[in-house]
């Protein structure tokens, strides 16, 4: 609070840096590995999205999925079925996931604790089973492949079908989300969802409206998680009923605890590290979800503020 | 239809015994400890995967009936003791805990006992008429055996020590402490029963449905509606939920597709949450 300044300037030294490399980084690898890269990044929009819901604001929904599904349904189904262009379908895996997370939070937050963990694994559910069981609209768990046609922005024509050129548009969308967000919790708004984390009753008696504060974070982290999924049915050219299903939700549980939650960098930090183990066990462990889970237990019991927080523990 | 409709109540309210076991045990582990158990599928799971294993080497399906239990009891005990307990105190972080547990239970599974699901032989083989078509005997056995399970149940929590322990810090933890009644073993055996009570769920479907290393992922969804649905905390009140939904479904799933049951039940859940949290048969 007293030195906002310094701490601002290496952020935006860090972040440039950070940028830059990304930047650089597809002239030096194959096709394969930004191909990778660029799921890596949707996945780290999806991680802090949740890290808004449940590490600042302490809810832990387990219903993330359901908007990350239905954003790369809000592209696939429009593009395949209706022919619509992917630049108005894009807007609509903003809004779409956005409406149904108003709705879905509009009843879960009037439940709190574990019971709220429950009715947003429920909503959740109810998703993946309406997508499973309607393949003429979803293509079910075999899913819906997409043909894209080239992005028309102004002059400038963006071809999705490019990895490279598609790599760098999830990198700046990615990148924007996380300066948004960034900006979000450290504004007076970010502190009132800090304020309910920290003690519900107290911030009511405050007299912060804390369920409407908790449906914004809600709303807020729906649409993100949206822009996710989105951007990850582009990236695949294709959506499966297998997105909506709760354990996707478990992916973002797993990066942001490992990482550090409430501290938008562990996400970030956790995505990539466990993608990257993830990456190299698969070969050997036809699976991964053995190590997942241990180090999933391991730091909950260890380190409960995640890498982030080793790392601070160390720097003191 | 006469015989379709009968064969579909009594299959109901078969599974609705299984479904009560397994729920009994997630409902105890969540009345005393707070705790959703994430994992408690994966114990459902590994009762009839560790039955399968002493089925193929005894042959004897009664032996794995009481071995399975115990065993599976055993490993809840050593997750209750070396992993949760530090936790206890913090419902949601044991929620990600269990789940944590859930991945990996599942996935070594996967490893050691294969993806590809396995049959048990059906220990007894009778049938016997129910009006047109043949009913067999051994789903019969199973529902005896769940009932005795819950008589005995009842007993345990109603007539002895133990039973009084669990009671008394269900209702007031502090006070039991003040008492001098050994609240951390409570928890540990709580615990250890609950997932007996699931492994032993797990070995009694196991002749009705295939032995797989995902059966658990259905089951903890269905266990937690009927918790929620019987009241958080009330046993009885899950027995009673347990029937009751898995005869609806049954019936159900003559007239509507069964993911449109699925659908329903849930929506019904969300509805139970929000406006009788205490669960459909609570005060």
């Amino acid at each position: 609070m007293s030195s906002p300044q310094p701490k601002s300037a290496g952020f935006i030294l860090g972040f440039s840096m950070v940028i830059a490399v990304l930047i650089a980084v597809p002239f030096f690898v194959d096709l394969f590995y930004q191909t990778f890269l660029t799921e890596v990044l949707v996945w780290v929009l999806f991680a802090v999205s949740f890290d808004l819901i449940f590490g600042y604001t302490g809810l832990l929904s387990f219903g993330q999925a359901l908007f990350f599904g239905l954003g790369a349904y809000s592209i696939a189904i429009p593009v395949s079925k209706f022919g619509l262009g992917p630049g108005p379908a894009f807007l609509l895996a903003i809004i779409i996931p956005m409406l149904f997370a108003w709705f879905v939070g509009y009843f879960s937050v009037k439940l709190s604790g574990i019971h709220f963990v429950i009715i947003t694994l429920i909503f959740a559910l109810i998703g993946s089973t309406i997508g499973e069981t309607w393949p003429s609209l979803t293509g079910g768990a075999d899913g819906l492949t997409v043909p894209f046609s080239p992005l028309q922005i102004g002059p400038l024509k963006i071809d999705l079908t490019d990895i490279k050129t598609n790599y760098y548009l999830v990198l700046i969308v990615v990148a924007l989300c996380f300066l948004l967000l960034r900006r979000m919790v450290q504004s007076p708004l970010g502190k009132v969802f800090i304020a309910i984390r920290e003690n519900e009753d107290r911030a009511r008696l405050i007299g912060y409206n804390v369920q409407r504060y908790k449906l914004l974070a809600f709303v807020i982290a729906g649409g993100l998680s949206g822009i996710a999924g989105g951007l990850y049915g582009i990236t695949l050219k294709y959506a499966s009923a297998n997105f909506l299903h709760w354990g996707v939700s478990g992916h973002a549980v797993v990066y942001t605890i490992v990482g550090g939650m409430g501290t938008l960098f562990g996400p970030v930090l956790g995505t990539g590290i466990i993608m990257s183990l993830e990456h190299y066990l698969v070969n050997y462990l036809q699976g991964t979800d053995l190590v997942i889970g241990i180090v999933l237990v391991f730091m909950v019991l260890v380190a409960p503020k995640g890498l982030v927080g080793l790392l601070q523990r160390k720097g003191k | 239809m006469i015989s379709n409709l009968a064969v579909a109540i009594l299959n109901g309210v078969i599974w609705g015994m299984i479904m009560a076991l397994i729920a009994l045990g997630l409902n105890m582990i969540f009345g005393l400890l707070h705790i959703i158990n994430m994992a408690h599928g994966v114990l459902y799971m590994l009762g009839a995967v560790v039955a399968w294993y002493f089925i193929d080497l005894t042959g004897n399906f009664w032996v794995a009936l009481i071995l399975a239990p115990v065993v599976v009891g055993a490993i809840g005990m050593a997750i209750e003791r070396g992993l949760l307990r530090t936790i206890e105190d913090q419902p949601i972080i044991t929620i990600i805990c269990t789940f944590g547990i859930m991945l990996a239970v599942q996935h070594l599974v996967f490893m050691t006992f294969g993806g590809t699901p396995r049959r048990i032989n059906i220990p007894i083989e009778g049938r016997f008429q129910l009006f047109e078509l043949q009913y067999p005997l051994m789903r019969v056995v199973i529902a005896a055996i769940s009932i005795g399970v819950m008589i005995a149940l009842w007993f345990f929590l109603n007539k002895t020590k133990y039973g009084l322990w669990m009671r008394a810090v269900v209702q007031d933890r502090e006070m039991a402490v003040a008492l001098g009644i050994p609240v951390n073993q409570v928890y540990m055996w709580t615990f250890a029963l609950g997932s007996a009570l699931a492994a032993f769920s797990g070995v009694l479907a196991a002749p009705i449905v295939y032995v797989d290393f995902m059966m658990g992922r259905e089951i903890l969804i269905m266990a937690f509606i009927i918790v929620i649905v019987g009241g958080m905390g009330n046993l009885e009140g899950s027995v009673l939920a347990a029937i009751i939904i898995s005869l609806i479904q049954g019936v159900g799933s003559l007239f509507v597709p069964p993911a449109m049951a699925t659908v329903f039940s849930l929506a019904f859940m969300i509805i139970v949450l929000l406006f009788r949290p205490q669960g459909l048969f609570g005060e």
